[in-house]
């Protein structure tokens, strides 16, 4: 999952265009995934994310994230076959309602979070923040606050990489399967947490002694004009959450 | 400029003071390093002088820091961070945007200054510390040497009138040390920046600072001179700081008598003295 959600460097249209647009893009496919109830709808939604990365230049990262997010899926689907009683059985517990709700609700995941973690790794969080605060209007602060909440993931799954490879050369072994590795890495839940807290914490100081209390909605360096892809843009997020209203 | 006054701050819950005592006077222009073992109270003395102790750390804080005749107590983190820019020891917290240009924007847009500005420092800056060819690079792909350029970059970009550097160099080579310390004794020199540098390689010290504060558990045990501070290099050793060769040579001379009241810094002052021994 390294990296996974880390912005990607690039000049394609989707890099280019107004961060406002592609958090709404994302918001929209997000949307439309929650809304409809259509798995040929759903896959087109997934289909329409990787097109998006590739369309990105972060075609491979896109896939890698699907991976990831099948994996988790995969639980979610277990998990509803398990307690989905209606419709008539199939074999064992599964019955053919609880199968077909089960494939959307796992697909609706993977679909709700593929858009949000591929604007993050084609958008600047600074752009992000910035949009927010110069075009959106939104107060400094909660932008903030939303680019440290983003910067806190990766900062958290360092962090972990770094006490598990720490861990694994004073002779704990991660290796193994998933259940096991969870076993190993969830009491370092805590100690990894109050760490990662305490650097965000630490940085927020930082940031203080850096002005961050001067800055008003007209103190930005760059602008964020609208592009010519950004219509196009809004248009597919009225579209798409149309589309998944009604299927 | 920085007037400390028995400066005592004991961290809340601790036990021992991190500061005991410490009262010091820098002036405008000067050039302060600061040194000592680790756990002596350098970071906690430059957060009194930023204001992040009182305003961020709490504790038992007794005496005053007075920033510009301005009481520390008194002015927000805010207001401070106007006169004084604060390169930290932890470089990675510091660092909170995506890539180099971003994080040397950040202050530059805090501040509210013109957009034509804003592009010249970032320009300025840049090519100073000598990451140009940084600029685009996501911070997080960088190493721990580049990482402190990009931290001591977005501070100097700011120009502020006083500059606290928390061990600067900590991660960076000989080569970039130096270039570090010059660029900084040039501000220092051109435009009498105030500079405060915790510092643990004594031989950069003693060849850029003017005067040298050695701390030791809590208590600031020398401040001076850097000649003068430099001639208590068994109190020094002591203490746990190891003075530059050069210096170690030059008191050997003048214990022989054959040389008698300069003591050399740097090691071209030293060959020049030795020089004179072997021909006179
Ligand atoms: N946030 C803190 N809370 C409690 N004690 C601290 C904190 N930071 C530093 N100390 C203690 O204060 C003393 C001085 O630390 P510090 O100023 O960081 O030393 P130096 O920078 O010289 O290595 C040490 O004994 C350290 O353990
Ligand atoms: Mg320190």
């Amino acid at each position: 999952m390294k990296g996974l959600l880390e912005y990607t460097e690039g000049n394609t249209f989707i890099h280019r265009m107004n961060p406002l647009v592609k958090l709404l893009l994302a918001l929209c496919v997000c949307a439309a995934a929650f809304a409809s109830d259509s798995l040929a709808f759903l896959a087109a939604l997934l289909a329409i994310d990787l097109a998006l990365g590739a369309a990105g230049g972060v075609f491979g990262k896109a896939l890698r994230l699907l991976a990831g997010l099948l994996k988790a899926g995969l639980l979610l689907f277990v998990l509803q076959l398990l307690f989905f009683r209606e419709g008539r059985p199939l074999f064992l517990f599964v019955t053919d309602e609880g199968a077909l709700t089960a494939a959307k609700l796992a697909l609706r995941f993977i679909a709700a979070c593929m858009p949000l973690a591929l604007m993050l790794g084609l958008t600047r969080t600074g752009d992000l923040t910035n949009a927010l605060v110069k075009t959106a209007h939104v107060p400094y602060k909660y932008a903030f606050t939303l680019s440290a909440a983003i910067r806190f993931i990766p900062l958290f799954m360092s962090e972990m990489e770094g006490v598990m490879e720490a861990q694994a050369s004073r002779g704990v072994d991660f290796d193994g399967g998933p259940l096991k590795k969870i076993r190993l890495a969830l009491p370092l839940c805590v100690p990894l947490l109050m760490i990662s807290v305490r650097k965000i914490d630490g940085s927020a100081v930082a940031a203080e002694a850096r002005g961050f209390n001067l800055r008003g909605r007209a103190s930005g360096y760059k602008d964020y004009p609208l592009g010519t892809a950004d219509l196009p843009a809004a248009a597919l997020c009225a579209a798409l959450v149309a589309l998944g209203i009604i299927t | 400029m920085i007037s400390v006054k028995d400066l005592t701050f004991v961290y809340e819950g601790a036990r021992k003071a991190a500061l005991s005592g410490v009262s010091m006077e820098i002036r405008q222009g000067g050039f302060v390093g600061v040194i000592g073992p680790s756990g002596a109270g350098k970071t906690t003395l430059l957060s009194c002088m930023n204001g992040i102790i009182p305003h961020h750390f709490k504790g038992d804080y007794y005496g005053s820091v007075k920033i510009c005749g301005k009481d520390t107590f008194d002015c927000s983190l805010t207001e401070l961070s106007l006169v004084a820019g604060t390169v930290f020891q932890d470089v990675d917290g510091m660092l909170i945007n995506a890539t180099v240009e971003d994080e040397v924007l950040y202050g530059l847009e805090n501040f509210g200054l013109p957009k034509a500005e804003i592009a010249a420092r970032l320009e300025e800056v840049l090519e100073e510390v000598g990451i140009a060819g940084l600029r685009r690079r996501s911070i997080s792909t960088l190493s721990g040497g580049q990482k402190q350029k990009v931290a001591i970059a977005a501070v100097l970009a700011l120009r502020p009138q006083i500059l606290l550097l928390d061990e600067p160099t900590g991660e960076l080579d000989p080569a970039s040390s130096r270039l570090v310390f010059s660029l900084l004794k040039r501000l220092n020199r051109e435009r009498g920046i105030t500079v405060v540098a915790v510092e643990q390689k004594i031989m950069l010290l003693s060849e850029f600072a003017s005067e040298l504060a050695v701390m030791s558990e809590g208590r600031l045990e020398f401040f001076g001179p850097v000649r003068e501070v430099l001639r208590h290099s068994e109190e020094l050793e002591k203490i746990g700081v190891n003075c530059p060769r050069v210096v170690a040579l030059s008191r050997e001379l003048e214990k022989r008598g054959l040389t008698a009241g300069t003591l050399c810094v740097s090691v071209d002052e030293a060959e020049a003295e030795v020089r004179r021994v072997l021909e006179g």
